[in-house]
């Protein structure tokens, strides 16, 4: 059994902006922290993570600033702005209606109908 | 949207920053995989292949990564923009050409655009500068189209008009300022004390007027404007309270104005209160307003109309049980309010509109120009398209090279533009700019540059468009049957071409004929005679200060010192004095009455002009004697006095003649006997404003004396050179009173030829501008041309080949520019003859169809059309058949 699931279009930048809302990330946390999250059912491309990052930090959903990583190593931190989560709320609302309105088609019983 | 761009346009800015962060940030990935990898159990090298593979390309994903940020579209502008370029430097000949064309066409634009910017948009210098009205009496029955407004009418009005928030006269004049040997002449104000604070000011230092200072007993006080105090005061602080001798009386400044204050047009410095006795404030001067001017400030919320309906009714009030007023409503009176800005420019407002849209037509032709040969030059180039589409360009990337291209083009264009606009700027100075109603606010200043420069783009982007439209077309056409070259897509930009040349001569034919109406209506006005001899004839202003010459004796007795002075002088023939002279830009219009000439029902009393007039001035000035005889020094002192009438105001009371004898009084009615002027003499009508006056009002000389204001000009006849003859005049008055300053000494020539720079410069700059037309003109037909022969080179080859003379080969290419040509000539007589009735209030005596400028102008157009394809013909003439076939 595949243990990782693809990721539906256009939930990698809601996943990313997810992540980094929890604590500041540098890239490559994001990728492991979505890994953690989702209990490691979610694996995203790494070539897709970084456009992801400057999509949405040229939307001004999140920040970018120059920081030591755990290992004094210099890298790009990631924060959440006020914009960012705003969208993130509305798009945890519509995925929310959306997944439940798929599960209660996908389980309909044929008695049901 | 907004956001987006601005976050592209930042990392644009720190580029270098951006990709060096993102090389950093994929090596800080790299090694933290790699080294998890490793800690996982895996051996190095493997864990590092196995990182770089997980990851993808490097490049590929900066590549996502830059477009994530909105960098691509960027980075291909450059690209075009590089290329654009290097195909501009590749073609320098089409490069210059296209770019001397809209630098001279944005530069003219730019220069006539400053002007019209800062007289007709730009509001005046004040807070809430649109609120500002200008409130005049009107008499158009009587020949007095604005006679500002009365003090009467001032004190009648204030606080009768709910519609304004304050009303305010003033009176321009001027005065003998400085101690005893070091006087000056300066222009004076006379203001009602709330006249600073309706135009929203308040003096840096000190107070405005107030109230009592409009007694005449308590107005020995003045306002300096900021330039006056920094010069004359040493701008210090202390210069409240200071003296200064103004008249040959003292008077104490109580307040300094702001830092670039002006006032309209106004040469004024110093401004003193608008003082008048309660007899000046009374019904029987309610219609003597003539110098008075009336500002007010609209209240918030009030409108325009309702100002006017309110003056109208307070008019009617005031009317009512005026004795005067049935005779006063004969002359069509009505008090006109209009917004300050507007009513100050209206006479300049029709010629630089006109201006405006002769520069704009000189830009429509000179982008037609230039849409043309960038045109052709894709035509050229279709080859080089069709692989580029061929190896996968878009067609937004076959439109956006096109754009890019054009748009460099006039973006260099309209920098070359401000260069050639700031030189304008300099000619214009020359013109007279100057001396147009605000002229002294014409600015060219970095808003200017920047309007300018924006408009340049989006002229970029206008004449890429045909040129884009055609490289589409020629796209969908080369996938439908790429080996025809000369299909349909050719037919139709040969058709664009054509048709552009046709609009560009049609436009040219436009300005040129719009151009000689306004210079044929320069020569006949120039032709009119004045009505005197103006050759050898200089005349200066000297104000005679009250204190010393406080009556009439005292003054006449001065200048007949100085006038005999004057005539003795070896050179001058003749000399004398007068209030004003023609084309002074004074008016001085009064009325008259005369005795037995009651102005009936239904015919309205009329403004003439009125002279005081003393020593030689008929002579001196060359007027003609038509009847009886000339006033004389004697005329001054005589117990029974005498005037002179001119032609105008004898024919309209005696059209059979015998003016001689009759009585005239000066006003608006028959007085005592004792006040009365006997007319001994008729003179030629003479020119009084300006050559294009064609009202006769008429004049009354009357002898100089009390009733006349203290500034008189000075009027010498000679043969000199005009500098002796002004040295002369300063050395005999200084001789007689050295405290007197002569001012404003000119030629009458001169003050003619000034009365014509409202005609002179438009004309020219019409002149200038059809220039550049027509030599637009003849590059866009030499281009069309060359371009047709070039096309042709294998057909014209191929009937040469099968026996065609050169002489028919020529005869093809002149007739296609001669349809071309009649093309843009009907269409031009047809713009010219709308051109000319849109500019007809600014001709004189000139038909908006002239036909012999329409056929003038045609010769020329069809001249240069000739001489345009004079080269391209011939070179079609010449082709040998064999190279032209072997080519191809």
């Amino acid at each position: 059994m595949n243990k990782t699931a693809d990721l539906l279009p256009g939930t990698l930048d809601m996943l990313v902006l997810k992540a980094v809302s929890l604590k500041p990330l540098h890239g490559y946390g994001v990728l492991l922290r979505i890994r953690q999250i989702s209990d490691q059912a979610l694996e995203i491309p790494q070539g897709s993570l970084y456009p992801a990052l400057n999509r949405l930090e040229s939307q001004a959903l999140i920040a970018s600033e120059w920081g030591q990583s755990d290992n004094n190593r210099r890298a790009k931190f990631y924060t959440v702005t006020k914009a960012g989560l705003r969208r993130l709320r509305e798009e945890t609302a519509g995925w929310n209606r959306l997944s439940s309105a798929i599960a209660a088609a996908l389980n309909t019983a044929p008695d049901e109908v | 949207m907004l956001r987006r761009i601005y976050v592209a346009c930042r990392t644009l800015w720190r580029r270098p920053d951006f990709e060096q962060g993102l090389s950093e940030e994929f090596q800080f990935h790299l090694q933290q995989y790699t080294e998890d990898l490793v800690a996982s159990g895996m051996p190095p090298d493997q864990a590092a292949r196995r990182a770089r593979l997980e990851f993808g390309a490097v490049d590929a994903v900066k590549d996502d990564c830059r477009e994530a940020r909105g960098l691509r579209v960027f980075d291909e502008l450059q690209h075009d923009l590089r290329y654009a370029l290097r195909v501009l430097r590749r073609t320098p000949a089409f490069t210059l050409t296209a770019l001397f064309t809209l630098a001279l066409c944005i530069g003219a634009n730019l220069t006539i655009f400053a002007v019209v910017d800062s007289i007709l948009l730009r509001p005046l210098p004040f807070p809430d500068a649109g609120r500002l009205l200008s409130i005049y009496n009107t008499y158009p029955r009587a020949g007095v189209p604005d006679d500002g407004a009365s003090v009467t009418n001032y004190y009648e009005r204030r606080g009768h008009l709910p519609s304004v928030s304050g009303l305010a006269i003033y009176r321009d004049g001027a005065a003998i300022v400085g101690d005893a040997g070091s006087t000056e002449r300066e222009f004076v104000t006379r203001v009602s004390p709330e006249f600073f604070s309706i135009l929203g000011l308040v003096p840096s230092i000190g107070r405005v007027f107030t109230e009592g200072e409009t007694d005449p007993q308590a107005d020995d006080v003045a306002i300096v404007t900021e330039a006056y105090w920094r010069q004359h005061l040493g701008g210090r602080p202390d210069a409240i309270g200071q003296r200064l001798r103004v008249d040959g009386v003292t008077r104490i400044i109580v307040g300094v104005l702001p830092a670039d204050y002006s006032f309209l047009s106004s040469k004024t410095q110093i401004y003193f209160p608008l003082s008048s006795r309660l007899d000046d404030r009374g019904p029987g001067h309610r219609h003597s307003g003539s110098s008075t001017h009336m500002i007010a400030r609209l209240a918030p919320g009030a409108s325009i109309e309702q100002v006017q309906s309110q003056i109208d009714a307070h008019n009617a009030a005031m009317e009512a049980d005026d004795p005067e007023g049935p005779f006063i409503a004969e002359t069509g009176f009505r008090s006109v309010v209009l917004p300050l800005h507007a009513d100050h420019v209206a006479a300049i407002r029709p010629t630089l509109i006109l201006l405006q849209a002769g520069a704009l037509f000189l830009l429509l032709i000179g982008a037609v120009n230039v849409a043309n040969l960038l045109l052709i030059r894709a035509s050229s180039r279709e080859k080089e398209l069709a692989v580029r589409q061929a190896i996968g360009a878009s067609p937004r990337h076959v439109v956006s090279l096109v754009l890019v291209e054009s748009t460099v083009l006039t973006f260099i264009g309209g920098l070359l533009g401000l260069a050639i606009g700031a030189a304008g700027m300099r000619l214009l100075n020359v013109l007279g700019a100057a001396r147009l109603p605000l002229g002294s606010h014409i600015v060219f200043d970095t808003p200017l540059a920047l309007v300018a420069l924006a408009a340049a783009t989006v002229l970029g982007l206008a004449i890429g468009a045909p040129v884009a439209w055609h490289n589409l077309r020629a796209r969908t056409n080369s996938q439908r049957q790429s080996e025809s070259r000369s299909a349909t897509s050719g037919h139709a930009a040969q058709r664009m071409r054509h048709g552009f040349l046709v609009a560009q001569i049609a436009l040219a034919f436009v300005l040129l004929a719009g151009a000689g109406l306004l210079g044929l209506s320069l020569k006949r006005v120039t032709a009119v005679s004045p009505g005197f001899r103006p050759e050898h004839v200089l005349s200066g202003q000297v104000t005679l200060p009250r204190s010393n010459y406080r009556d009439g004796t005292a003054r006449i007795a001065l200048l007949d010192r100085v006038t005999a002075q004057l005539t003795r002088q070896p050179g001058v023939a003749a000399s004398g004095i007068a209030t004003n002279v023609p084309f002074s830009g004074n008016s001085n219009k009064s009325s008259a009455t005369v005795k037995g000439y009651p102005p009936r029902r239904g015919e309205s009393a009329r403004g003439v002009y009125s002279y005081g007039v003393g020593g030689d001035y008929f002579a001196a000035m060359g007027l003609t004697l038509l009847e009886g005889r000339f006033l004389t020094a004697a005329d001054a002192r005589a117990s029974t006095a005498a005037c002179v009438v001119d032609d105008d105001f004898a024919r309209r009371y005696w059209p059979l003649g015998g003016a001689l004898g009759h009585r005239v009084f000066s006003g608006s009615a028959e007085g005592r006997d004792a006040d009365a002027f006997t007319i001994v003499g008729v003179v030629g009508a003479v020119k009084q404003a300006g050559l294009s006056d064609d009202e006769a009002l008429g004049a009354v000389y009357y002898p100089y004396g009390d009733r006349f204001d203290s500034a008189v000009y000075l009027v010498i006849r000679s043969s000199l050179p005009p500098e002796t003859v002004g040295t002369l005049l300063q050395q005999v008055v200084r001789a007689v009173d050295p405290e007197l300053p002569v001012n404003n000494v000119k030629l009458m020539q001169s003050r003619i030829g000034e009365s014509l720079i409202a005609r002179r410069s438009p004309a020219l700059l019409a002149i200038l501008f059809s220039g550049i037309a027509i030599l637009l003109t003849a590059i866009g037909t030499y281009g069309v041309l060359s371009y047709a022969v070039a096309q042709r080179r294998r057909e014209i080859g191929l009937r040469m080949a099968l026996g065609a003379r050169p002489e028919q080969v020529r005869a093809q290419f002149v007739a296609l520019a001669l349809r071309l040509l009649a093309g843009g000539l009907a269409l031009g007589v047809i713009g010219a003859w709308a051109a000319g009735r849109a500019m007809q209030t600014l001709l004189f005596q000139v038909p908006a169809l002239h036909l012999a400028t329409l056929a003038g102008t045609a010769a020329i157009m069809t001249a240069v059309s000739l001489a345009a394809c004079l080269l391209p013909s011939r070179r079609a003439a010449r082709i040998s058949p064999t190279e032209a076939l072997a080519d191809s």
